[in-house]
């Protein structure tokens, strides 16, 4: 069969953070197919896309489009030879017309100078009834719902005569019923000779409309599957990976345990988009309990996140700390009342990379450090360095933080919340990036705040985390939950049974709820 | 009211120069960059222009020239702003530095003077219009003899029209300043459209800079007096339209031109009128922005 | 102004490499000088001489190049604060002119209370001109209206309004300045280096360099500050009211303006003369982007600014050139710095080697 890409050997490594972030990869499309590129977060997926279509660099291999070697240097390279990609953020220049959007750069002319603005619109109308959408090429971008503005990155594309479409994440951001249409569309176009890519990680897409799947897991390739060969249960499988083995202890809830946090249908809406980023959560956290939250990103484990620290308001709903209301009350307040929290983004969030590390230790330290008003430099420096000495850190109290390697930066990190938490802590991704020895001193972190007492609460798109430490897990899906594990139940779980939750193949009933 | 018609006459003169820095200024604006140079590239396009007027022995000569220099010291400022990477505020600042120095070292290189340098072989700015049009009531009073710069500016303007919403060009220099990484995704360079942007900038500065020293047919240090930095105000007083732009335009020339006569007639200080753009452009921002703050709460 | 830099590219030494940029940007404006000179003047070797030394040549010009870097250096404090919180204040001009009319004015009317009334007066004035920077971060704070233009408006129609007030209500009619009354005998700061006109106001300004290094550096509102304009997301996780450090730091950067007006009264001026502080607002800012906003390198950055200045001076009474080369020359040390050239240069090379 004619391949439209074969990619060969394809290496590329960040130097930020000297990431592999595809590791050796082969990968083909062939013409007329649709291909999904599946696998979890970080996994190296949107990289490989982003090298065939020229925006990222790449060390080794090579890349052949309909045969032909090529070196395809910049996305006006990979147009050219015929390759579009809709991002998963939109292109767009939300005050132009679709029509405007869609020929910018390529623009009709009239007198040799003047933009013909009609023809735009009759040419771009044209290219939308050819591949039967729903918009108009007059219409603004800005009054457009998600779903159309993603047809105007479709369309853009196919104006531009291309064939071979990567779409990245295309779904993340649309209804049930534009996901269907989105679909109906692509499967016209593969029928018309397209060579579609999806970069995708929900499962019930990948069997719906895929030709064949490929599984990439942590940069590496592990494999091309026809799609009808295999069924859910195997491509979760493959994308999850294997379990590690860590032994963590677990621990039951006993007569002691006290609720700490308590979120009673908590509702969060996005204007412009129709679907609620979270829907009538509820769930309460104890003391003396790891509380895991399991999800595939897009769920709702960043807005679950973003809401507990403070940064989000609620649009309905209630949350509770002690039994006292703490609803939408803003991120300092939290911090007074005793929020400890380490966050995902830990180097945009969770620390300040210019500033010292002893700079990063005190903020918002309820401790003063003070004599006669002033910052007494001595103390700070003597606690910082008992931290890192106390949570063994390679660095000194003065260096930037973001001199550190990413590891220390999580450890500096967990330090400075751990020592301030009161009765609850919130991680989130806490072990994302970190390197074994690094991950399990977090876990065991984790578990002696629990054993002390406190309400761990942790956000974790990773399910061998989850599974590891977790001693109740809630399944995230869309924004709602989909199901819960208690004891026994949530430590003899499966990765593939949890797995099928957390992608929406099942769903408990409302009476396990 | 009497005083109406010259004043309305005056206003158009006062405020051509405001106008076509503006309008160089709207380009960079939409392409992203705050050009705080203007007053520089006024300050330049006026010492050149009439420098060269001078040596050349021709206003239209000396004019071009001079647009010539002023789009060299843009181009300079928008390459180390673009290519360098620098605070385009920063660079602007030094652009301004460098014109207000520049001009009078080298008017005193050049004629031993450092104050106002009077060039006798500069005949006055031939004023156009016939006398019959002049005879037009009102309207002729008002918009007949004028210099040929003040017709040249109100071209201009439409052209400016036609080059941001009727070319690709003005499309992808919008596009610019909306959303770069539209234009990158596509394969186009943003900076280039930032630069022509500059290039612009340079252009009508030098114009508007002739204007101001042929039309007095002297040097004076710092003659454009802040009006570089007006031109930035009736940007964002304009809306960033061009229409808005002659709109905001006239009102500071008004502005100043009613200044002069209620100074003397009406005992209103000058100074308090020449303050009312600013504190109006102020109110126009912060109306604004209360605005866009009311639908990004409702969207976040 | 964002200056992202990738952290791995940190250099472990940034003092010694800022300081080599910043030895290597005087050395070319000063090579700019060499150049313009032998470009300007019939006499260059007469020209550089005075140019370098002039300033330093007697005590008058030496008192007069000190006393020029004061305002500078208030000036420039004010502006350190407000970039460092991550805030434009560009209304520097109208701040440090109203700031210094308040000053004269209620110095004149509260003359009878002695000093009392004087460090009162002074106050005023600075907090005349911390209300008019403040006011722009409030509107930031509230609508997120851009401070940097709401500055630059606010200080044009202020500087307007000052110069109506000198010239109209509070003119002195009795000298041919444009002027108001000259402020009491006992309010004027003694003469340090007569016959220039340097004043103890040069001690208040050193004082003012310490109070703000202390206050970013040791206390807990100059730390939640600095935090905030470094990056503001971390500080509204870590608990910091950030909203807090949006109108504080600019509130306190009129202040430090209105001070330096009010000392250039004191000290310098003793009456407000209309448009007498043209210019030393917009030197200020340059001040502060040379300093880097570092409290301590503001004192060099000022000298140096006025250095140049007092030897463009000294250049041109001696000489055959302009004063306006120290513009030039001004103007070449911006274009170096905001480009940082020569930082990248050697990051750039250490990255390769």
């Amino acid at each position: 069969m004619e391949l439209a890409v074969e990619m060969r050997n394809i290496t590329k490594t960040y130097p930020e953070n000297n990431l592999r972030a595809n590791d050796g990869i082969d990968f083909s499309l062939r013409k007329g197919e649709i291909l999904c590129l599946a696998g979890e977060n970080g996994a190296g997926k949107t990289t490989l896309m982003k090298v065939l279509y020229g925006l990222e660099s790449h060390e080794k291999g090579t890349i052949r489009i309909r045969g032909n070697q090529e070196n395809i240097s910049s996305p006006l390279v990979a147009n050219r030879l015929g390759i579009g990609m809709v991002h998963q953020h939109f292109m767009l220049v939300e005050d132009f017309t679709v029509a405007q959007n869609v020929v910018m750069g390529i623009e009709p002319r009239k007198y040799g100078i003047a933009y013909d603005l009609k023809k735009a619109v009759s040419l771009v109308n044209e290219a939308i009834a050819h591949h039967h959408f729903s918009i108009e090429a007059d219409m603004l971008v800005r009054n457009l719902t998600v779903g159309q503005k993603q047809q105007v990155e479709i369309i853009k594309m196919l104006y531009r005569d291309v064939d071979i479409l990567i779409l990245d994440e295309p779904t993340t951001v649309l209804t049930e019923l534009e996901i269907e249409a989105l679909f109906s569309s692509l499967k016209q176009l593969a029928k018309r000779g397209k060579s579609l890519i999806l970069i995708t990680h929900k499962l019930k897409e990948i069997i719906a409309i895929s030709d064949r799947v490929v599984v990439m897991r942590q940069g590496k390739m592990l494999g091309t599957y026809e799609t009808k060969d295999v069924n859910e249960q195997q491509i979760s499988a493959l994308m999850m990976g294997k379990s590690i083995s860590l032994s963590i202890k677990h621990a039951k809830r006993t007569d002691e345990s006290q609720p700490v946090i308590e979120c009673k249908k908590i509702t969060v809406l996005r204007q412009g988009q129709e679907r609620p980023l979270l829907k009538d959560l509820n769930f309460t956290a104890y003391s003396g309990e790891i509380l895991g939250f399991a999800g595939v990103s897009g769920n709702g484990l960043g807005v679950l996140e973003a809401v507990l620290g403070g940064f989000i308001p609620v649009f309905d709903g209630k949350i509770l700390h002690d039994g006292n209301d703490i609803t939408n009350i803003g991120t300092a307040q939290l911090r007074r009342q005793g929020l400890a929290y380490v966050p995902s983004d830990r180097l945009q969030i969770g620390s300040s990379l210019k500033a010292s590390v002893q700079e990063n230790i005190i903020v918002g330290e309820s401790r003063s450090f003070r004599k006669n008003g002033f910052i007494d430099q001595r103390q700070v420096t003597k606690h910082t360095n008992d931290l890192l000495e106390k949570y063994s850190t390679k660095g000194t109290a003065q260096m930037p933080i973001g001199t550190m390697s990413g590891g220390n930066i999580q450890k500096v990190i967990l330090a400075r919340e751990i020592e301030r938490y009161q009765d609850y802590i919130v991680f989130s991704e806490p072990t994302w990036g970190l390197d074994i020895a690094s991950s399990q001193f977090v876990y065991e972190q984790m578990a002696s705040l629990r054993d002390k007492g406190a309400a761990v609460i942790l956000i974790s798109s990773n399910l061998d985390e989850i599974l590891t430490i977790s001693d109740r897990i809630i399944v995230l899906y869309r924004g709602t939950r989909v199901a819960s594990f208690v004891g026994d139940e949530a430590r003899n779980l499966s990765k593939e049974e949890i797995g099928e939750y957390m992608l929406g193949i099942r769903k408990q009933g409302a009476s396990h709820v | 009211m009497q005083f109406t018609i010259p004043m309305l006459h005056s206003a158009i003169t006062i405020m051509t120069p405001l106008l076509l820095a503006s309008m160089g200024g709207l380009f960079t604006e939409l392409s992203g960059m705050l050009n705080i140079a203007l007053e520089g590239l006024l300050l330049m396009g006026a010492f050149c222009s009439i420098i060269f007027s001078y040596y050349t022995a021709s206003m239209i000569l000396g004019t071009l020239l001079g647009i010539v220099c002023t789009m060299i010291l843009s181009a300079i400022l928008a390459s180390v702003t673009l290519n360098l990477k620098a605070n385009v505020f920063i660079t602007g600042l030094a652009v301004n530095l460098f014109a207000s120095g520049m001009t009078v070292v080298l008017s005193f290189a050049l004629f031993a003077n450092k104050g106002v340098v009077v060039f006798d072989n500069i005949p006055p700015l031939p004023l156009l219009g016939t006398p019959e049009l002049a005879k037009i009531p009102i309207l002729g009073d008002i918009f007949i003899g004028h210099s040929a710069f003040v017709y040249l500016s109100w071209l201009l303007l439409a052209l400016c029209y036609f080059v941001l919403y009727r070319t690709p060009f003005g499309f992808r220099i919008r596009a610019t300043g909306l959303h770069p990484e539209a234009l990158s995704s596509l394969g186009m360079r943003p900076n280039r459209y930032r630069f022509a942007s500059f290039l612009i900038s340079g252009f009508t500065c030098g114009l508007g800079g002739a204007l101001l020293t042929l039309n007095l047919g002297a040097f004076v240090p710092n003659i454009t007096a802040g009006k570089g930095w007006i031109a930035l105000v009736v940007i964002f007083l304009g809306n960033k339209k061009p229409i808005g732009l002659l709109i905001a335009a006239f009102i500071f020339g008004l502005a100043d031109a009613f200044s002069n006569y209620a100074q003397g007639a009406l005992n209103i200080p000058s100074d308090f009128i020449l303050a009312i753009p600013y504190i109006f452009t102020l109110l126009a921002m912060i109306g604004s922005s209360i605005y866009a703050n009311k639908k990004g709460a409702i969207e976040s | 102004m964002s200056e992202k830099r990738n952290p791995t590219s940190k250099n472990a030494f940034p003092t010694l490499k800022e300081s080599i940029g910043s030895l290597l940007i005087v050395l070319i404006a000063l090579s700019g000088v060499i150049i313009l000179s032998f470009l300007l003047s019939k006499t260059p070797s007469k020209t550089l001489r005075y140019f370098f030394l002039g300033p330093l040549q007697n005590a008058y010009y030496f008192g007069n190049m000190l006393n020029g870097a004061i305002p500078l250096i208030f000036g420039g404090l004010g502006i350190s604060l407000a970039m460092r919180s991550g805030n434009f204040n560009l209304g520097g001009e109208g701040q440090i002119y109203s700031g210094a009319l308040a000053t004269t004015l209620f110095a004149l009317y509260l003359a009878p209370l002695g000093v009392v009334g004087a460090i009162l007066a002074l106050f005023i004035g600075a907090f005349v001109a911390g209300g008019l920077a403040g006011l722009s971060g409030y509107l930031r704070m509230k609508w997120d209206t851009s401070e940097l233009i709401t500055s630059f408006l606010i200080s044009n129609a202020v500087v307007l309004v000052v110069n109506y007030l000198i010239a109209g209500p509070f003119m002195d009619p009795s000298t041919s300045l444009i002027a108001t009354r000259k402020i009491p005998e006992s309010f004027r700061l003694p003469v340090l280096l007569p016959p220039s006109s340097l004043s103890t106001a040069l001690f208040f300004a050193l004082v003012a360099v310490i109070i703000v290094h202390i206050y970013l550096y040791k206390t807990k509102s100059g730390y939640q500050l600095r935090m905030t304009g470094l990056n503001s997301r971390f500080a509204k996780y870590g608990g910091i009211n950030t909203r807090k450090f949006i109108v504080l730091p600019m509130f306190l950067s009129g202040f430090l303006y209105g001070l330096g007006g009010g000392f250039a009264i004191y000290g310098t001026y003793f009456s407000s003369i209309k448009e007498f502080s043209a210019g030393m607002g917009w030197n200020g800012l340059a001040v502060a982007l040379i300093a880097k906003n570092k409290p301590s390198m503001v004192i060099p950055a000022a000298l140096f600014f006025s250095y140049i200045e007092a030897g463009a001076r000294s250049a041109m009474l001696h000489s055959d050139v302009t004063f306006e080369i120290a513009a030039i020359v001004q103007s070449i040390v911006f274009f170096l710095i905001s480009s940082e050239v020569l930082f990248t240069l050697f990051e750039k090379k250490r990255r390769y080697s």
